[in-house]
Protein backbone atom coordinates (compact mmCIF):
# COMPACT_ATOMS: atom_id res chain seq x y z
CA UNK A 1 0.00 0.00 0.00
CA UNK A 2 1.45 3.37 -0.86
CA UNK A 3 2.17 5.92 1.81
CA UNK A 4 0.23 9.18 2.02
CA UNK A 5 0.36 12.34 4.07
CA UNK A 6 -2.78 14.22 4.87
CA UNK A 7 -2.38 17.92 5.61
CA UNK A 8 -5.45 18.78 7.61
CA UNK A 9 -6.42 22.28 8.61
CA UNK A 10 -9.18 22.49 11.18
CA UNK A 11 -11.17 25.43 12.38
CA UNK A 12 -9.76 27.28 15.41
CA UNK A 13 -11.79 25.68 18.18
CA UNK A 14 -11.48 24.78 21.81
CA UNK A 15 -9.31 21.83 22.73
CA UNK A 16 -12.01 19.17 23.29
CA UNK A 17 -13.72 20.09 20.04
CA UNK A 18 -10.48 19.92 18.10
CA UNK A 19 -9.72 16.57 19.70
CA UNK A 20 -13.14 15.30 18.71
CA UNK A 21 -12.67 16.45 15.12
CA UNK A 22 -9.25 14.76 14.86
CA UNK A 23 -10.65 11.60 16.38
CA UNK A 24 -13.49 11.64 13.89
CA UNK A 25 -11.10 12.05 10.97
CA UNK A 26 -8.78 9.28 12.07
CA UNK A 27 -11.65 6.91 12.74
CA UNK A 28 -12.94 7.69 9.29
CA UNK A 29 -9.58 6.75 7.85
CA UNK A 30 -9.39 3.53 9.79
CA UNK A 31 -12.92 2.54 8.82
CA UNK A 32 -11.89 2.67 5.18
CA UNK A 33 -9.00 0.36 5.86
CA UNK A 34 -6.14 2.82 6.18
CA UNK A 35 -3.29 2.14 8.56
CA UNK A 36 -2.40 5.32 10.40
CA UNK A 37 1.32 5.63 11.02
CA UNK A 38 1.40 8.83 12.96
CA UNK A 39 -0.25 12.10 13.68
CA UNK A 40 1.57 15.41 14.09
CA UNK A 41 0.16 18.56 15.55
CA UNK A 42 1.69 21.67 14.05
CA UNK A 43 -0.17 24.00 16.34
CA UNK A 44 -2.66 26.75 15.88
CA UNK A 45 -1.48 29.55 13.66
CA UNK A 46 -2.61 32.43 11.58
CA UNK A 47 -3.50 31.08 8.18
CA UNK A 48 -1.36 32.23 5.25
CA UNK A 49 -4.48 33.47 3.50
CA UNK A 50 -8.09 33.79 4.49
CA UNK A 51 -10.16 30.80 3.54
CA UNK A 52 -13.87 30.73 2.91
CA UNK A 53 -15.37 27.37 3.70
CA UNK A 54 -18.92 26.36 4.49
CA UNK A 55 -20.01 29.98 4.33
CA UNK A 56 -17.53 31.03 7.01
CA UNK A 57 -14.43 33.11 6.67
CA UNK A 58 -11.43 31.72 8.57
CA UNK A 59 -8.23 33.48 9.60
CA UNK A 60 -6.83 31.10 12.18
CA UNK A 61 -6.55 27.34 12.07
CA UNK A 62 -5.06 24.28 13.67
CA UNK A 63 -2.68 22.29 11.50
CA UNK A 64 -2.40 18.51 11.62
CA UNK A 65 -0.35 16.11 9.57
CA UNK A 66 -1.49 12.50 9.33
CA UNK A 67 0.82 9.83 7.91
CA UNK A 68 -1.01 6.78 6.70
CA UNK A 69 -0.97 3.85 4.33
CA UNK A 70 -4.04 3.12 2.30
CA UNK A 71 -5.26 1.76 -1.01
CA UNK A 72 -5.54 4.44 -3.70
CA UNK A 73 -9.15 3.56 -4.43
CA UNK A 74 -10.49 5.00 -1.19
CA UNK A 75 -8.80 8.38 -1.56
CA UNK A 76 -11.48 10.02 -3.69
CA UNK A 77 -14.24 9.00 -1.35
CA UNK A 78 -12.22 10.08 1.65
CA UNK A 79 -11.53 13.55 0.24
CA UNK A 80 -15.19 13.98 -0.59
CA UNK A 81 -16.17 13.11 2.95
CA UNK A 82 -13.59 15.43 4.50
CA UNK A 83 -14.60 18.37 2.35
CA UNK A 84 -18.16 18.00 3.60
CA UNK A 85 -17.08 18.08 7.23
CA UNK A 86 -17.92 21.47 8.72
CA UNK A 87 -14.99 21.69 11.08
CA UNK A 88 -12.43 20.99 8.43
CA UNK A 89 -11.16 23.98 6.53
CA UNK A 90 -8.68 22.56 4.08
CA UNK A 91 -7.50 19.10 3.15
CA UNK A 92 -4.61 18.06 0.93
CA UNK A 93 -3.18 14.60 0.41
CA UNK B 1 4.07 25.21 19.03
CA UNK B 2 6.27 22.82 17.18
CA UNK B 3 9.15 24.53 15.36
CA UNK B 4 9.09 23.98 11.65
CA UNK B 5 12.45 23.05 10.27
CA UNK B 6 15.86 24.53 10.80
CA UNK B 7 17.42 27.60 9.36
CA UNK B 8 20.14 27.00 6.86
CA UNK B 9 23.60 27.78 8.18
CA UNK B 10 26.07 29.32 5.75
CA UNK B 11 28.91 26.95 4.91
CA UNK B 12 32.31 27.39 6.56
CA UNK B 13 35.08 27.05 4.01
CA UNK B 14 38.00 24.83 5.07
CA UNK B 15 41.45 26.28 5.57
CA UNK B 16 44.27 25.38 3.15
CA UNK B 17 46.33 22.62 4.78
CA UNK B 18 49.35 23.63 6.82
CA UNK B 19 51.62 21.28 4.88
CA UNK B 20 51.54 23.64 1.92
CA UNK B 21 54.83 25.52 2.42
CA UNK B 22 56.83 22.38 3.32
CA UNK B 23 55.66 20.29 0.40
CA UNK B 24 56.09 23.22 -1.92
CA UNK B 25 59.69 23.67 -0.89
CA UNK B 26 60.58 20.02 -1.24
CA UNK B 27 59.00 19.82 -4.65
CA UNK B 28 60.67 23.02 -5.71
CA UNK B 29 64.06 21.71 -4.61
CA UNK B 30 63.65 18.61 -6.73
CA UNK B 31 62.42 20.54 -9.72
CA UNK B 32 65.13 23.15 -9.42
CA UNK B 33 67.80 20.53 -9.08
CA UNK B 34 66.67 18.76 -12.22
CA UNK B 35 66.35 22.05 -14.06
CA UNK B 36 69.90 22.99 -13.17
CA UNK B 37 71.21 19.66 -14.33
CA UNK B 38 69.27 19.91 -17.56
CA UNK B 39 70.65 23.41 -18.19
CA UNK B 40 74.13 22.15 -17.56
CA UNK B 41 73.70 19.30 -20.03
CA UNK B 42 72.45 21.54 -22.80
CA UNK B 43 75.34 24.00 -22.62
CA UNK B 44 77.39 23.90 -25.78
CA UNK B 45 80.72 22.25 -25.31
CA UNK B 46 83.14 25.01 -26.15
CA UNK B 47 86.55 23.54 -26.08
CA UNK B 48 87.98 26.71 -27.57
CA UNK B 49 87.05 28.82 -24.59
CA UNK B 50 89.65 28.74 -21.99
CA UNK B 51 87.95 29.91 -18.88
CA UNK B 52 87.78 28.41 -15.51
CA UNK B 53 84.05 28.94 -15.12
CA UNK B 54 83.09 26.93 -18.20
CA UNK B 55 85.24 24.07 -17.02
CA UNK B 56 83.33 24.02 -13.76
CA UNK B 57 79.92 24.21 -15.38
CA UNK B 58 80.54 21.54 -17.99
CA UNK B 59 79.23 18.30 -16.63
CA UNK B 60 81.24 15.17 -16.46
CA UNK B 61 79.58 12.06 -17.82
CA UNK B 62 80.39 10.01 -14.85
CA UNK B 63 78.50 7.85 -12.46
CA UNK B 64 78.07 10.64 -9.89
CA UNK B 65 76.13 13.00 -12.12
CA UNK B 66 74.08 10.15 -13.51
CA UNK B 67 73.21 9.07 -10.02
CA UNK B 68 72.17 12.61 -9.17
CA UNK B 69 69.84 12.78 -12.14
CA UNK B 70 68.35 9.44 -11.23
CA UNK B 71 67.87 10.63 -7.67
CA UNK B 72 66.01 13.77 -8.66
CA UNK B 73 63.83 11.99 -11.19
CA UNK B 74 62.76 9.30 -8.74
CA UNK B 75 62.24 11.98 -6.12
CA UNK B 76 59.74 13.75 -8.30
CA UNK B 77 58.04 10.47 -9.19
CA UNK B 78 57.71 9.41 -5.55
CA UNK B 79 56.38 12.75 -4.37
CA UNK B 80 52.85 12.28 -5.64
CA UNK B 81 51.28 15.20 -3.87
CA UNK B 82 48.08 16.87 -4.76
CA UNK B 83 48.50 20.23 -6.40
CA UNK B 84 48.41 22.62 -3.41
CA UNK B 85 46.88 25.42 -5.39
CA UNK B 86 43.88 23.31 -6.45
CA UNK B 87 40.58 24.60 -5.12
CA UNK B 88 38.07 22.13 -3.71
CA UNK B 89 34.72 21.89 -5.47
CA UNK B 90 32.22 24.40 -4.16
CA UNK B 91 28.64 23.25 -3.90
CA UNK B 92 25.59 25.43 -3.52
CA UNK B 93 24.22 26.32 -0.10
CA UNK B 94 21.75 23.45 0.00
CA UNK B 95 23.98 20.71 -1.33
CA UNK B 96 23.52 18.38 1.64
CA UNK B 97 20.13 19.58 2.82
CA UNK B 98 16.90 17.77 1.95
CA UNK B 99 14.17 20.13 0.84
CA UNK B 100 10.68 19.53 2.24
CA UNK B 101 7.44 21.44 1.70
CA UNK B 102 6.77 21.32 5.45
CA UNK B 103 9.98 23.21 6.22
CA UNK B 104 8.52 26.62 5.52
CA UNK B 105 11.19 28.52 7.38
CA UNK B 106 13.80 27.27 4.94
CA UNK B 107 11.54 27.93 1.99
CA UNK B 108 10.78 31.45 3.19
CA UNK B 109 14.45 32.35 2.93
CA UNK B 110 14.20 32.13 -0.86
CA UNK B 111 11.12 34.28 -1.13
CA UNK B 112 10.83 38.06 -1.30
CA UNK B 113 9.65 39.61 1.98
CA UNK B 114 7.69 42.32 0.16
CA UNK B 115 5.84 40.41 -2.51
CA UNK B 116 6.35 36.75 -1.58
CA UNK B 117 7.76 35.96 -5.02
CA UNK B 118 10.29 33.18 -5.48
CA UNK B 119 13.79 34.45 -6.25
CA UNK B 120 15.53 33.38 -9.43
CA UNK B 121 18.71 31.35 -9.73
CA UNK B 122 20.90 34.40 -10.26
CA UNK B 123 19.83 35.69 -6.86
CA UNK B 124 19.68 32.54 -4.77
CA UNK B 125 22.91 31.06 -6.15
CA UNK B 126 21.58 27.51 -6.00
CA UNK B 127 22.45 24.75 -8.41
CA UNK B 128 19.83 23.64 -10.96
CA UNK B 129 18.57 20.67 -9.04
CA UNK B 130 18.09 22.45 -5.71
CA UNK B 131 16.49 25.52 -7.28
CA UNK B 132 13.90 23.28 -8.92
CA UNK B 133 13.26 21.42 -5.67
CA UNK B 134 12.82 24.65 -3.73
CA UNK B 135 10.52 26.07 -6.34
CA UNK B 136 8.34 22.95 -6.36
CA UNK B 137 8.26 22.78 -2.58
CA UNK B 138 7.21 26.44 -2.29
CA UNK B 139 4.39 25.95 -4.77
CA UNK B 140 3.25 22.83 -2.93
CA UNK B 141 3.33 24.66 0.40
CA UNK B 142 1.18 27.40 -1.15
CA UNK B 143 -1.45 24.94 -2.30
CA UNK B 144 -1.53 23.00 0.97
CA UNK B 145 -1.98 26.18 2.98
CA UNK B 146 1.29 26.15 4.89
CA UNK B 147 2.97 29.14 3.36
CA UNK B 148 1.54 32.49 2.36
CA UNK B 149 1.60 33.38 -1.32
CA UNK B 150 1.75 37.14 -1.45
CA UNK B 151 3.90 37.79 1.59
CA UNK B 152 6.27 36.16 4.05
CA UNK B 153 5.45 35.25 7.64
CA UNK B 154 6.75 38.15 9.81
CA UNK B 155 8.54 35.84 12.23
CA UNK B 156 10.80 34.70 9.39
CA UNK B 157 11.89 38.20 8.42
CA UNK B 158 14.87 38.08 10.75
CA UNK B 159 16.38 34.94 9.24
CA UNK B 160 19.93 35.06 7.86
CA UNK B 161 20.08 36.28 4.28
CA UNK B 162 21.13 33.66 1.78
CA UNK B 163 20.02 35.43 -1.35
CA UNK B 164 22.23 38.17 -2.67
CA UNK B 165 19.63 40.85 -2.99
CA UNK B 166 19.74 44.31 -1.52
CA UNK B 167 16.55 45.60 -0.02
CA UNK B 168 15.87 49.28 0.25
CA UNK B 169 14.98 49.10 3.95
Amino acid sequence: MPRYELALILKAMQRPETAAAVRRTVENLMERGAVVRGLENMGERLLPYKMTKHNQRHSRGTYFLVDFYCAPSILGDLLNHLHRDVDVEDVTI
Amino acid sequence: MRSLGTTVKLPVFTVVPDLLPVLCQVKMLCVRGLQRLKAAFYLPRTTTHRSLTSAEILPKDDAVSKALVEHYVTGIRLLKVENPSRQSKKGCVLCNVTVDFKNIQLLSQFVSPHTGRIYGRHITGLCGRKQKEISKAIKKAHSVGFMPVTHKYPEFMKDPRICSIKHLD
